[in-house]
This record gives structure tokens, sequence and C-alpha cells, in this order.
């Protein structure tokens, strides 16, 4: 029983993570239709800015400034990159933000040099028991910002005058424009707030093992998650990232008993495979919007 | 430590002296034969027959501006791919290596250049194939080709082209491939020896080998295979990959089967979380890592009482700290820079390649089909004390050719990069035993 505990908590780290990351794909697809492929990119940015501001001023401290520094990142690729190309098909879009990726991870890859870099978190592999059960820490942490962050982002959309104006272009632009949002400063903001959002994640991801110039590929596990819960769904990126997490960690942990003769490494394969059970049950994930069709 | 460092400087004293007497008789040599053989330090060219790759005026920005000039290609991981951060480290260490060749005069009338052709492969078979293209026309031989599907993807152009090439590994796999001149014990034969060390010293009951599919870390699984075997202990294999956040399924089959060693061959991010995790969740045996394992970055994460406690590194020769001629002359070539094994590395994988363009210019035949020829014919490379001595037989097939040494080391928060020798070119009974006659990883069936 402990160590189905354990594997859940686990999953439910790590799980975290894919959250906020998923939860960065969603915000940009409900604003500009598009996934944004450069969100590895963003995380891995935000995790190496962490990585050289918790010498300075601390891990605390160093997590909300690298937030605010990725999220004038994406804000600044959103003037130069995206706002140009409104009006042209999204595929369009999506090809750019690949090329964005690449270019960032470029420029960031000399930052981080060769070796593993240090997030300067206080947790590293420590363990703490919570009632009776022995726990890694930066686990809890994860599970804290998660809830933190969706409670911040929730209550943003819901009272806030530019949450409001967010959902308002997202739902319609033509018609949020006539009532006097300005669609461009929503679209702007989602970038932002999408950059901010993968830089704290990968502060978290940095923890325990640290940073290299392959740690990116983490942020392509929000792609299941994010599909599972239904694209344009954030509370559904939440369940899916969490799903995906939870999934994974008892796949690693018992398939090699369970089922040996799915092979190994099957946990890798498991948010696929959880994907298609979701998308034959509902097609547009289990928080997505139907989309309405004329036959 | 003081001591070390004033005993360190006086041996590289002797060591210079040394190399500065071997030059002046190499230019005293070159001297006396000039007259008879206009190649030697003249012209560049005359007697030595060439085709590509090779020019009668000089290097750009030449050492010797009488010599012609050998143009080496690199095609190497510099941007994008997992070993962008190692690329240009190995690259330097070759630049240094074939510098000081320069220096003592190049070979046979020639300077050696391998900064004019460094391609970019981006760890990708298809970009490596057209960059190869690209500098087919203008290069005598490869300096480095970095990655095993990078190479294959090239490998029959340059068996066809008579093109020989140093890699930048060390998979069983490049002792069956004739136009790739390899140096060091393969992961194969590192894990042999790991297994038998362990055997011999901690008395090791079981061995679980983690590792990546394909020929670096099947290569090292197989070979642990075949000495748990020849051991008569237990063997269990999982396969992993890449990615931090893949680890799960290994831990959790370290702690379920709490094996005596665990034998790791995975990138270094991979190997930490591996050993942080097991150790924090209470695992108590030894860990041995391949080769590329180890990065002394590592010392800084939460890992690292982990890596203090239960790690040996097993490497193809000495690390940072090693006391050889051939260190020594890399260090001091390499200058003041932040000690890292990869540039090591780039230095002592170009040992064949100046072995084989010696013997070739010796027969003066440095065309494409002369260097390889020369190649082939090699029966020891001067390793200058790397490796140990009858090292590099190519001439007599496979199987001879295999290097069989290994190199273990602790981990050590005081050596330059972290790596303490324990073993220095330790050669287990399994692997004195054993017939290279094919790569382990597909001659060996891990189930």
């Amino acid at each position: 029983m402990e160590e189905v505990l354990s594997t859940l908590v686990r999953g439910l780290g790590f799980g975290s993570l894919y959250a906020m990351l998923a939860v960065s794909f969603v915000i940009i697809y409900k604003s500009s239709r598009v996934i944004s492929f450069a969100q590895p990119a963003m995380m891995l940015a935000g995790a190496t800015l962490v990585s050289y501001l918790a010498g300075p001023v601390g891990f605390y401290l160093a997590v909300p400034l690298a937030a605010l520094g990725i999220a004038a990142l994406g804000l600044g690729i959103e003037r130069a990159t995206i706002r140009p190309m409104i009006g042209r098909p999204v595929f369009v879009i999506a090809i750019i933000t690949l090329g964005l990726d690449i270019a960032i991870r470029v420029v960031v890859n000399v930052f981080i040099g060769r070796d593993v870099r240090q997030v300067g978190d206080p947790w590293g592999l420590s363990t703490v028991e919570v009632l009776g059960l022995t726990v890694q820490q930066r686990y809890i942490a994860m599970i804290v910002v998660l809830v933190v962050v969706v409670a911040a982002l929730f209550s943003f959309f819901r009272y806030s005058r530019w949450g409001l104006a967010m959902r308002a272009a997202s739902l319609d632009q033509e018609t949020a424009l006539v009532q006097g949002v300005s669609v461009g400063t929503a679209m702007a903001m989602s970038w932002a707030m999408a950059g901010g959002l993968a830089a704290v994640a990968g502060a978290f991801v940095g923890t325990g093992g640290g940073v290299d110039q392959s740690t990116w590929v983490i942020a392509l596990k929000a792609l299941p998650a994010i599909i599972i819960g239904g694209l344009d769904s954030i509370e559904g990126a939440v369940v899916g990232g969490l799903a995906v997490g939870v999934v994974e960690s008892f796949v690693a942990a018992y398939q090699a008993d369970v089922a040996p003769w799915l092979g190994q490494n099957f946990s890798l394969v498991s948010p696929y495979v959880l994907l298609l059970l979701v998308l034959l049950v509902r097609p547009y994930g289990l928080f997505g919007t139907r989309e309405v069709e004329r036959v | 430590m003081r001591n070390t460092a004033r005993r360190g400087a006086g041996l590289r004293r002797r060591r210079l002296m040394a190399v500065s007497l071997t030059g002046l008789a190499v230019l005293a040599a070159g001297c006396r034969g000039g007259g008879e053989d206009p190649a030697d330090g003249g012209d560049g060219g005359g007697d030595v027959a060439t085709d590509v790759g090779v020019t009668s005026e000089p290097c750009p920005d030449a050492v010797n501006a009488d010599n012609g000039c050998i143009y080496l290609g690199t095609l190497s991981d510099l941007t994008v791919g997992p070993f962008a951060a190692a690329g240009p480290l190995i690259i330097e260490g070759q630049e240094a290596f074939w510098n000081r060749v320069n220096e003592d005069g190049g070979i046979g009338g020639y300077d050696v250049d391998v900064t004019e052709y460094v391609r970019d492969n981006q760890y990708n078979p298809q970009v490596t194939n057209q960059v190869y293209q690209e500098i087919k026309p203008d290069v005598l031989a490869l300096a480095q080709t970095l990655g095993s599907p990078m190479t294959a993807a090239i490998v029959d152009d340059l068996d066809a082209e008579d093109i020989i090439a140093a890699p930048a590994a060390w998979s069983s796999l490049y002792l069956f491939q004739d136009v790739i001149v390899e140096s060091g014990a393969s992961y194969c034969a590192e894990a042999m020896n790991g297994v038998d060390y362990a055997v011999e010293n901690d008395g090791i009951q079981s061995v679980m080998a983690i590792h990546y599919a394909g020929d670096y870390g099947a290569d090292a699984a197989a070979g642990a295979k075949v000495a748990a075997e020849a051991n008569g202990i237990e063997f269990t294999n999982v396969e992993t990959t890449a990615g931090a956040d893949n680890q799960a399924a290994a831990i959790a089959a370290i702690r379920e089967q709490a094996p005596d060693l665990v034998l790791i061959s995975t990138g270094p991010t991979e190997t930490a979380t591996i050993v942080g995790q097991a150790v924090a969740g209470g695992f108590q045996g030894r860990v041995m890592g391949s080769s590329p394992t180890w990065n002394p970055a590592i010392l800084q994460s939460p890992a690292a009482p982990a890596f203090q406690a239960a790690f040996q590194h097993l490497g193809p020769w000495g690390p940072w700290d090693a006391e050889t001629d051939g260190h020594a002359a890399a260090l001091e070539a390499l200058g003041d820079v932040q000690p890292n094994e990869f540039y090591l590395a780039g230095w002592f994988w170009s040992y064949p390649l100046k072995a084989a363009l010696e013997a070739a210019a010796e027969n003066g035949d440095l065309t494409r089909a002369g260097l390889r020829e020369a190649a082939e014919g090699l029966e020891e490379i001067d390793f200058e004390g790397v490796l140990p001595e009858g090292t590099g037989n190519y001439a007599g097939g496979a199987n001879e050719a295999a290097s069989r040494a290994t190199y273990i080391s602790a981990i050590d928060p005081a050596a330059s990069t972290g790596l303490a020798p324990v073993a220095e070119a330790y050669t287990g009974p399994t692997v004195e035993a054993y017939e290279f006659t094919g790569p382990c990883y597909e001659v060996e069936d891990l189930g």
C-alpha cells in the first residue's frame, strides 16, 4: 500500500508539471487557435534563467523573476513573429513556432553550456514523512505550485477585467472587438502568460537533477495531456496533465510485473494509450468544446 | 596537494625536454634526407603520391609555410543534437593534437589541417550525409565522425571512396568496419571488465544492466551479460530511454530486485537520476557507469553524495588526472581550459589517424587508397602511454585490434574532473578470453 501511495505522489508531482505545461499550451491555443511548439524552448529558457538567478537572489525569488523574464520573451515573440501573421493559416503559424523553438534552444544551449546546471532548489532529493509515508519534498512542492497557479489563473479569468476580456476574445474575436475589447492585447497577454507558466514548470523540472540541453523534451509530455483534456479547456489541461503523470508513474512501477509481455519502457507509450482510449469515448477530449457541424 | 602539483610540474618539464629532443631528432633526420627526397621539408608534394584533400600549397595559417597541406574533415554535433555540448570540446582537443603534429614539423612534408572542413551534423543522419557530400571532394580523411547513426549513414560511401575516419564513440561495431580507425576499449569490453572487477573486489552475486538500446547501451549490456555468465552470477537487463523523467521503471527495477551491482549505460543526467533516486530509496549495492555516464557537474547535484558512496566509472583510458606522456602532452597543448574529459577524448581519438598518415607518408602514398592501406596495415599505434603497449593491431583483424584495458575511477570532488583512478589498465579474465566475432550487441542475445 505504501508503495502504491508513493507511486501516486510521484505521479501527481510530475503530473503537476505536465499540467502546468499543458495549461500554457491551452492558453495560447485559446487565443490564437494554434499549438505553439515553442513552449519546450520557453520552458528550457525559464529553467536556465532560474539556474542563473538562484545563485544571487535565491530560488524563491528566482522563479517569479524568471517567469517575468520569459513572459516578456513570450510577449516579444508574439509581437515580432505571430502578430504579422494574423489572418494567415494557423498551420503556417504552427510551423513558425517550430522554427522559434529551435532558434531559442540554440541560444539557450549556449547559456547552459556542456554541463548540467542546478536550479538551486532547497529540496534536492530530500524526503519527508507525511502520514507515515516517505515522499520526496519536491513532489509536494510541485503539487502545491500547481494548486497555487491554477487557483490564481481561475480567479484571474473569472474576476479580473483582463481575464474577462481574454475569455471574450477567445470566444469570438469580432464580437469582442465590437464590444471594445482590445483583442491584440488579449492575445499578447496570453503568449506572455504561457511563457511565464512554462518558466515556472521549467524551474521545477530542474529540481532534483538539474537542467541540461536535452531537458526540453519533457515539455512534449504536455501534448497528450492537452488532447486528453480537450485542446481548449484549462480544466482539461490540468486533469490531462495529472492523468498523464499518474498513469505513467504506475505503469513504470508495475508493468514489468503485471504485464511483462508489453516489453520494456511501456510507460513512455502509456500516455498515448490513455489518449486513444479517451478519444474513443470523447472525440473532443474530456473537457473540450464540441464543434458544431452542419451535415 | 601542493606536492603532487610540484611533482606534476617536474614531470611535465622532463616530458617537455623529451618532446623537444624528439623534435630535434626528427628535424635532423629531415635535413639529412632533404637532398634525396624533395617531399621532405620541401615543396610539399614531390615523390609522395596524392589525390584528394592533399595540396602542395600550405594550409591556411600554416605552422610550416614550406609544407603542403593535408585536409581532414570533421562531422560533429555542434548545435541542436544531444552531444552539442561535447562536440566542440572534442574538436578543440583534436585541433590541439594536430597543431602539435604541425609544430613538430608535420607529416611527410605536409601540415595537417582540421579546421577548414568542420561541419555540423546536427546529430541527424540525413544532415550528416549532406554535409559529408559537401566536404568529400576536399578532404583526405575524416578526423571525426560523431554518433553511430550518423556514421552508419555514410560508412558505405566511406568504404567505397577509401576514406578512413576516426569515430567519436567506443562501440564494438567499429572493430568490424575497416574504414573506421577506433581507439580505446569498446563499451562491451569495458562492461566485462567492470563486472570482473566487482566480482574480484566486492564478491558480487548479481548484476543489473540499465542501458539505452543500440550500439552504445546494448553493447555495454551485452558485455555485462557475457561477464556475468563467465563468473556464474545472475544477470538482469533493463532497457531505458533518454530523459530524467523517464527513469521511474529503472528505479523501480532496482528497488525490487536489489542487485549487488548496477551497471548503467545512459547519459549523465539519466545516470544522476537513477543513482540519486535508487540510493535515496535505500539501495545499498554498487553502481558502475560506462564512460559517457559521467559529467563533473553531477558533483553539484543533489545526487553527489550517492555517487561518492556507490559509484565507479569505467573509462577506455585514464581520466584527466592520470599521469601518462599522452595526458601530459594533451594538457600542455590545451593550456588553461576548464578540465573536461571530452578534450582528452578528441586528442586520444586522433592517434590512429596520425599513425596511419605517418605510415602512408613513409610508403610514399598519401592517396585515399594509400592511406587506407596504411591504416589497415598498422600493427601497433603509439598512444604515448595512454593505452597499454601493443594496442592498435589493425593488421591482425577485429579480435587483435580490440583494446581490452579499462581504467576504473572512483568519484572524488578533489580530482580535476571528479574522477580519481582506482585501477589502471585493468583487464579481467572475461575480456581476456573473449573473442570478438561481431558487434557484441548483435552477437549476444539480451532477451
